[in-house]
């Protein structure tokens, strides 16, 4: 049989290899393939970022197939940078790529929940009853209320839907708005720059309501003070890209390879340049194999670290040596030459406060604001002349509040920074030291509480006297310890010697070499020399969250302003930790605080309120005499730290929530009855005691906060200091509190705060949270409502650590019941406004606020504190008390207020910072853009804002950032108040708008501004302060310049107006119960040590399953090998760590990275995520927070004094929480605490 | 056609006045039928008995507490197979085109691996066709029976009875896999230590190498062809 039938003849079967054997072709079933085909196909994708509390601010990828999120990958498409420098990309890291899984995760809070007990009690109601009045049937009932508060964290929770939960939300903020006041209803939420709409959404809610928005940035302890105290600047720092300029780079308590993941490229890419690196950090943390020099000092004594560097700088760069760029820059840009007076007290002489020009006869023919001008010594005419840019050239007058150096009358000038050679004499000079204070763990040294200083001094002829003066570089010499060649007991012949502050006395209390000292401190000084300033210090947490962070940062401030570093590119102060940059800020702020409709919103910083809400200062062990300077001056330096805030609060110092004892929609019509205006009013009742502020009785109920909002935030799981006070007294549940009150233990009570026996538990009628998971804020909820995710919204996002401005876009719709932030606040708005007439029509509101930075109001009083209670001044609102305002609130029309641009805008304008400008033409843009309202109703015929997308605009509309024409109007504003042109800086860009979809196809650069000390330009990368520098705008200062020297009347009372050492605080937390709860285990008493961590925090939360699987899967706190010995305890052992405020469980990590002595625990691990069981508390494990309790600082509550006066999240005081120590120790018993809690609280009975 | 799936889907929903209402109707509905064996309708019995007599709130709390808190009782079957892994997407959007091939869109808010939702998918189909598809997440459902139990409360018994109707043996390998998951709350404390501990790492194939590269070079050696292996490796 032939094969021409069954052969083919034109074909050839598609097998067999070619290429000589390189390729094959088989016949095989390829469909498999498609898995791998589809694997990586999708519909969209869609730019988004995570935007809570992550710095990084990465722009991402969404991808998006069938309506769901796939996955994530980094964007790669930033506007490029110079030529020089290296891209900004890649940006994003780990905790990053594993977010999407939040959107489907298990987590995720799907509905929205309350206490099925609330929820009973509401319809029960509501079947008889309007809204307000069912909920004060709720609340005005005990038992009611008792039956859901006292549930708090114990479950019970039923979905609901929105129409029902909003309007107990609204009804619950109109009765306390009715009953007691709208600043009882308060709000929480940190970081507005990585969602701004967000936040944005409820703090103009609260701000229409008349509620109080808290602050975080103080709060979280992230905030440094040193900053407003050196630069009246809340904190501005350079772009990461900068750190690339740098010649010399140290990181100080700071781990850039951890905690900024997308910015590290830059350090190492520049120590490949050939720049130098020294790490300091107590730990082996990722950043110090980094370093061409690691040193570990004890944690916590770094200030006694940076005098020693200090010394060096002074003493081989100004004394033996004077470089001539230091001291042209000290001459021009510090308070070095400014006099300071010096005063006999005990027989010795002081350092008092700065010379002003009104100390002279004719005030030196200043006429305006002569107590705010302060003076100094000019070679040119040989006399005391008074140099423009001090803060009284600011307000009162134009064009001479400037940094050119010249006298307010326009003389040249050559400043002297030292007296030495003009000398009229040479005085013994005295300086507090404290560095010889009884610490249990930190080694003092034994030199004298006060130490005398020869100093170089001239004798004026004053007013009031003849008086001797120093310049405030001769007293930093003296305080030093540098050797002047004027003799005296403490001045250092050489750095071997024991005496305050040289590189020999630091070994004894950092045990770092003094060797090390000596050559880092060379390193950095001769870098700055040689390049004029590009020495750079990054520093975080680990410095700012000491009780004394002030004194550690002022240590570093002191080189890098003595080296002449800062406003230089590649130089200056990097602080990285909590910080944001809310770029657009002057266009955002009339969106978030509703000031287009009302002015002034109501401001509360947290930590104060915290501390009297949460009831911490009932358990205050720290005595005020502990800190006080034994230098003193004279004055009230009694009673407890309550008092102290008590104090600063009546003075307008510091803002109060709740204000007045009274409800403040009533104080109006009481002052037309008294036929007085309202100032009058409030002024006479205070004084005579027919009125009283919330903060002197904070535990009456009167005086409570009764709503509490939290969004964006884990409050109660991560950010709240004294976590188990805030159960106890706050929410009224079940808590973990070890210590006794001062009523039981007998201990000091407060003098002027009212001590109420009973202790009040369950302040808050209702706590609402708004979150997209279960956190454990959600969890102590009264109501958890749930929002979208970050790839479910519209909004901004910014960072300083780049200068672009990207979004939050909407990859997917909202899932489940979520809804946006905008539209949760916008729905529950809806509510107010329907249900607010059964109580509320318009109505007057009487606002308090402290005298603000930059405003004329921060010239309040310039030289002795007078106190109006205790009748050293009369109260005069906005200068010796708060400053008091009527507000009209429209309360049924405060949903068509919420949805529109209020008139203010138009008839007032926008600003910031102190200036000011005209924006007519940016609404009648808006309007163009959004639409105008055709409703009538009082927004009629304004600028829409419906959806978060309209908001944005709005935002990107009014910020010169953001709107280049602005930007020409803001930077001509502030040429009237320095008489110097500065518009060159944004002209070339005044024709540039970026819009949302702008941002939404690319992230765009910002525009300068006049808001930030800094510039974007195609020449240098953002540094902060280099306009002080490069344009000559003083720092918002008394002097004008950096100030070195604190002169406010506290200030010297705590022995502060120098940077000296100040060991640690004793927080007592110890000794009451370390044998009171024997578990037979060995225990340890170790420093508890919070820092960020790696496998969560930033872009994901420690709930995240992925991150969880790198690390350890639940809580853990890392132990060194020496203290796990000595306890007993092997690595992965359950331990526990308590002391009088609470309890905590983990797993130990027991590694040679940690110093002994110390216990970290990596920040925020969540309660709800494998926690067992506490053996001491009987509650579930804590959280890091448990065993932290927050102590003020009397010297942050400082206010009306130029940069030492309040503004929101810029000034206040901060809830440090690293001076604090635990009891660690093996745990026998684990307890998973699985049943129910009823049950197990029966099965106890 | 069939009522039953349709019934336990309602029973596994979050309870509302309109199913407590129709408490009587999910009974008759599944009885009628008879998909389900007897033992298993006494204790869904029990289930809808609570229905019938339990306050509104007490049904609410008890879900919200076991099926939106308890994760690892979620009923978001992939939560269990791919938890927080990135093929979790591929195998929603697989989900949810198999839906569309039946002719249904997803008209809730609801993910298309919600078991409710995938139930109510199931009654639409002919009682064949729905009890192979219901074998499909066998092993997660009898994963979830085995959780469900410790907790002493009546919804075990819809998890049996999907187990009865489904007929086949969960497959044991996935089962086992499943069972290392960590429960929320058990009392085995040594279970939990044991998920803790970090495994010592070994490369290559072998006991404490990844368990799915291990499986795979298992069914190679089987002589099981590629393409298969990888098809079902990443279900």
């Amino acid at each position: 049989m032939s094969h021409v039938l069954n052969r083919l003849t034109y074909f050839k079967n598609r097998v067999g290899d070619y290429s000589n054997g390189h390729g094959v072709l088989t016949k095989e079933d390829r469909t498999w393939e498609d898995a791998y085909r589809k694997r990586w196909q999708h519909d969209k994708i869609v730019r988004s970022t995570h935007g809570v509390n992550c710095t990084g601010s990465c722009s991402w990828k969404i991808y998006v197939k069938g309506g769901i999120v796939t996955w994530e990958t980094q964007q790669t498409d930033y506007p490029r940078t110079r030529p020089d420098l290296p891209n900004h990309e890649p940006r994003g890291c780990s905790r990053g790529a594993s977010y999407s899984w939040y959107l489907y995760s298990g987590n995720r809070l799907k509905h929205p929940l309350i206490r099925s007990a609330l929820m009973k009690a509401w319809r029960k109601a509501r079947e008889t009853t309007s809204p307000i009045a069912a909920w004060a049937s709720i609340v005005e009932d005990p038992e009611t209320r008792a039956s859901y508060v006292r549930q708090r964290g114990l479950g019970g929770f039923i979905r609901a839907d929105w129409s029902e939960v909003n309007e107990i939300i609204a009804a619950s903020n109109a009765y306390t708005a009715k009953k007691y006041g709208p600043d009882r209803v308060i709000g929480f939420s940190p970081i507005p720059a990585m969602s701004m709409v967000s936040y944005a959404a409820g703090s103009r809610y609260l701000s229409l309501l008349g509620g109080t928005c808290m602050s975080f940035y103080d709060w979280y302890c992230d905030l440094p003070p040193a900053s407003p105290m050196t630069w009246g600047e809340q904190t501005d720092v350079p772009e990461s890209a900068d750190w690339y300029n740098s010649g010399f780079l140290m990181l100080w308590g700071s781990n850039v390879p951890q905690t900024r993941t997308p910015d590290a490229h830059f350090y190492t890419e520049v120590r490949y340049k050939g720049a130098k690196s020294v790490v300091i950090s107590p730990d082996y943390s990722e950043a110090s194999k980094f370093g061409d020099m690691w040193l570990s000092p004890k944690q916590g004594t770094d200030a006694a670290l940076a005098m020693a560097f200090g010394h060096v700088i002074l003493k081989e760069y100004y004394i033996d040596r004077q470089v001539p760029y230091f001291q042209e820059y000290a001459r021009q840009y510090t308070d070095m030459p400014m006099l300071v007076r010096l005063v006999k007290k005990d027989g010795r002489l002081v350092p008092d406060r700065l010379l002003r020009a009104s100390d002279f006869d004719g005030s030196l023919n200043e006429a305006n604001n002569p107590d705010w001008k302060t003076v100094a010594y000019d070679k040119c005419a040989n006399g005391i002349v008074c140099p423009r840019g001090s803060i009284g050239f600011r307000w009162g007058e134009q064009g001479k509040w400037n940094l050119e150096q010249k006298t307010g009358k326009g003389d040249e000038t050559d400043l002297a920074i030292s007296l030495i050679e003009t000398r009229d004499d040479v005085a013994d000079v005295a300086f507090p030291y404290f560095g010889n204070r009884e610490h249990d763990h930190f080694h003092g040294t034994d030199h004298p509480d006060v130490l005398e200083r020869r100093v170089p001094v001239k004798r004026l002829t004053l007013k009031d006297g003849e008086t001797l003066v120093a310049t405030v570089f001769d007293l930093l010499a003296a305080n030093y310890g540098v050797d002047r060649g004027l003799g005296g007991d403490w001045a250092a012949s050489s750095y071997d010697d024991d005496t305050p502050y040289t590189p020999a006395w630091q070994e004894k209390i950092t045990g770092v070499a003094r060797d090390k000292v000596i050559a880092v401190a060379r390193g950095f000084a001769d870098n700055a020399e040689k390049t004029r300033g590009k020495s750079m210090v990054i520093l975080g947490a680990g410095l700012n969250h000491w009780y004394h962070m002030d004194m550690n940062y002022r240590g570093i401030i002191n080189m890098l302003v003595m080296c002449g570093c800062v406003g230089q590119s590649g130089g200056g102060w990097s602080h990285y930790v909590g910080q944001e940059k809310l770029r657009p800020q002057t266009g955002w702020q009339p969106l978030a605080f509703a000031l287009d409709w009302a002015r002034p919103p109501r401001h509360m910083n947290s930590t104060s309120f915290f501390y009297a809400h949460t009831d911490q200062w009932r358990y205050e062990t720290l005595g005020v005499d502990e800190i006080l300077s034994p230098l003193a001056p004279e004055g009230h330096w009694d009673g407890s730290f309550i008092d102290f805030n008590a104090r600063a609060e009546r003075m307008g110092w510091l803002p109060s929530a709740p204000q007045l004892e009274r409800n403040p929609l009533e104080l109006t019509k009481e002052a037309e009855a008294a036929g007085l205006d309202v100032q009058d009013y409030v002024a006479k009742s205070l004084k005579s005691g027919a009125l009283k502020m919330s903060c002197e009785d904070p535990d009456k109920p009167d005086n409570w906060p009764r709503n509490l909002f939290v969004w964006r935030s884990n409050l109660l799981g991560s950010s709240g200091k004294g976590h188990e006070y805030f159960l106890k007294h706050l929410l009224g549940t079940n808590h973990g509190v070890q210590g006794k009150d001062l009523g039981e233990t007998g201990g000091q009570k407060p003098e002027e705060v009212v001590w109420r026996d009973e202790a009040p538990e369950g302040k808050l009628d209702l706590l609402v949270t708004i979150d997209f998971r279960m956190s454990t804020t959600c969890v102590y909820s009264d109501i958890a409502l749930p929002t979208a995710t970050w790839y479910e919204k519209n909004d901004l996002n910014t960072s300083d650590m780049h200068p672009f401005i990207h979004p939050l876009s909407s990859a997917v719709d909202p899932l489940w019941e979520s809804r946006s932030d905008w539209d949760i606040f916008k729905g529950i708005a809806k509510s107010f406004s329907e249900i607010a007439p059964e109580a509320l029509g318009v109505e007057k509101d009487v606002v308090l606020t402290p005298m603000l930075h930059d405003t004329a109001g921060e010239l309040a009083q310039p030289f002795d504190v007078k106190d109006w209670k205790r009748n050293e001044a009369e109260p005069i609102p906005g200068k010796t008390m708060p400053a008091v305002t009527v507000v009209e609130r429209d309360y049924p029309n405060l949903y068509k207020r919420y949805t529109a641009v209020g008139p203010l805008m138009t008839s007032i304008g926008n600003g910031g910072k102190g200036i000011a400008w005209n924006t007519e033409h940016e609404i009648e843009q808006l309007k163009a853009l959004n639409g105008a309202v055709t409703e009538e109703g009082p927004a009629k015929g304004l600028p829409r804002i419906d959806s978060a997308i309209d908001a944005a605009e709005v935002i990107l509309t009014l910020a010169p950032e953001t709107n280049g024409e602005v930007a020409v109007k803001a930077w001509d504003a502030l040429s009237k108040a320095t008489g110097r042109e500065h518009a060159h800086l944004a002209e070339a860009k005044e024709d540039e708008k970026i819009r949302f979809r702008d941002i939404v196809a690319q992230p765009r650069k910002i525009i300068s501004s006049p808001t930030w000390s800094g510039i974007e330009s195609e020449k240098v990368c953002y540094n902060a302060g280099y306009t002080n520098v490069h344009e000559l705008i003083p720092w918002r200062t008394l002097t004008g310049r950096q100030q070195l020297y604190q002169d406010h009347l506290w200030m010297r009372a705590f022995g502060e107006t120098l940077c000296v050492y100040r060991p640690p605080v004793d927080t007592k937390t110890i000794a009451p119960v370390i044998n009171a709860k024997d578990n037979g285990n060995k225990q340890v008493v170790l420093n508890f040590i919070t820092p960020h961590q790696k496998w969560g925090i930033h872009s994901t939360y420690t709930d995240n399953l992925l991150m969880l699987t790198l690390s350890r899967g639940g809580p853990i706190v890392w132990l060194s090998e020496d203290d796990a010995r000595e306890a007993g305890i092997e690595d992965n052992d359950w331990i526990e760590a308590y002391n009088t405020n609470g309890a905590l469980t983990a797993r130990a990590v027991v590694s040679q990275r940690v110093k002994p002595g110390m216990v970290m625990m990596y920040h925020a691990q969540e309660k709800i995520v494998n926690v067992p069981g506490s053996e001491i508390t009987g509650q579930r494990g804590g959280i890091h927070n448990s065993v932290t309790r927050t102590v003020l600082k009397p010297t942050h509550m400082i206010g009306g004094y130029a940069q030492q006066s309040y503004g929101f999240n810029y000034y206040g005081t901060v809830g440090s929480n690293r001076d604090e120590f635990v009891i660690v120790r093996k745990m026998n018993k684990i307890d998973w605490m699985d049943q129910p809690a009823q049950e197990k609280l029966e099965a106890a009975e | 056609m069939s009522n039953t799936y349709k019934a336990l889907s309602a029973l596994l929903s979050y309870p509302t006045q309109e199913i407590k209402d129709a408490a009587a109707e999910i009974r008759r509905a599944i009885h009628d039928e008879k998909l389900t064996p007897a033992w298993a309708l006494r204790q869904i019995d029990r289930l809808i008995d609570d229905f019938e007599t339990l306050d509104l709130y007490e049904l609410q709390e008890r879900y919200v507490f076991l099926f939106d808190r308890t994760r690892s009782l979620s009923l978001y079957l992939f939560e269990h197979v791919h938890g927080e892994s990135r093929d979790r997407g591929q195998a929603m959007v697989d989900l949810k085109t198999l839906y569309a091939q039946g002719g249904l869109e997803i008209g809730s808010n609801e993910l298309p691996d919600f078991l409710p939702l995938f139930l109510e998918y199931l009654s639409t189909l002919p009682v064949e066709e729905a009890r192979a598809l219901l074998n499909e997440p066998l092993s997660v459902i009898a994963a979830l029976k085995e959780r469900i139990e410790k907790r002493n409360t009546p919804y075990t018994s819809v998890f049996r009875a999907l187990e009865a109707i489904a007929g086949e043996a969960p497959s044991e390998r996935e089962l086992e896999d499943l069972r290392k998951a960590p429960d929320d709350d058990p009392h085995d404390l040594e279970g939990l230590d044991a998920a803790w501990e970090d495994q010592p790492v070994t490369f290559g194939p072998g006991d404490a190498g990844c368990p799915k590269v291990s499986q795979m070079l298992d069914r190679m050696n089987a002589g099981e062809a590629p393409g298969d292996i990888a098809r079902t490796a990443r279900s």
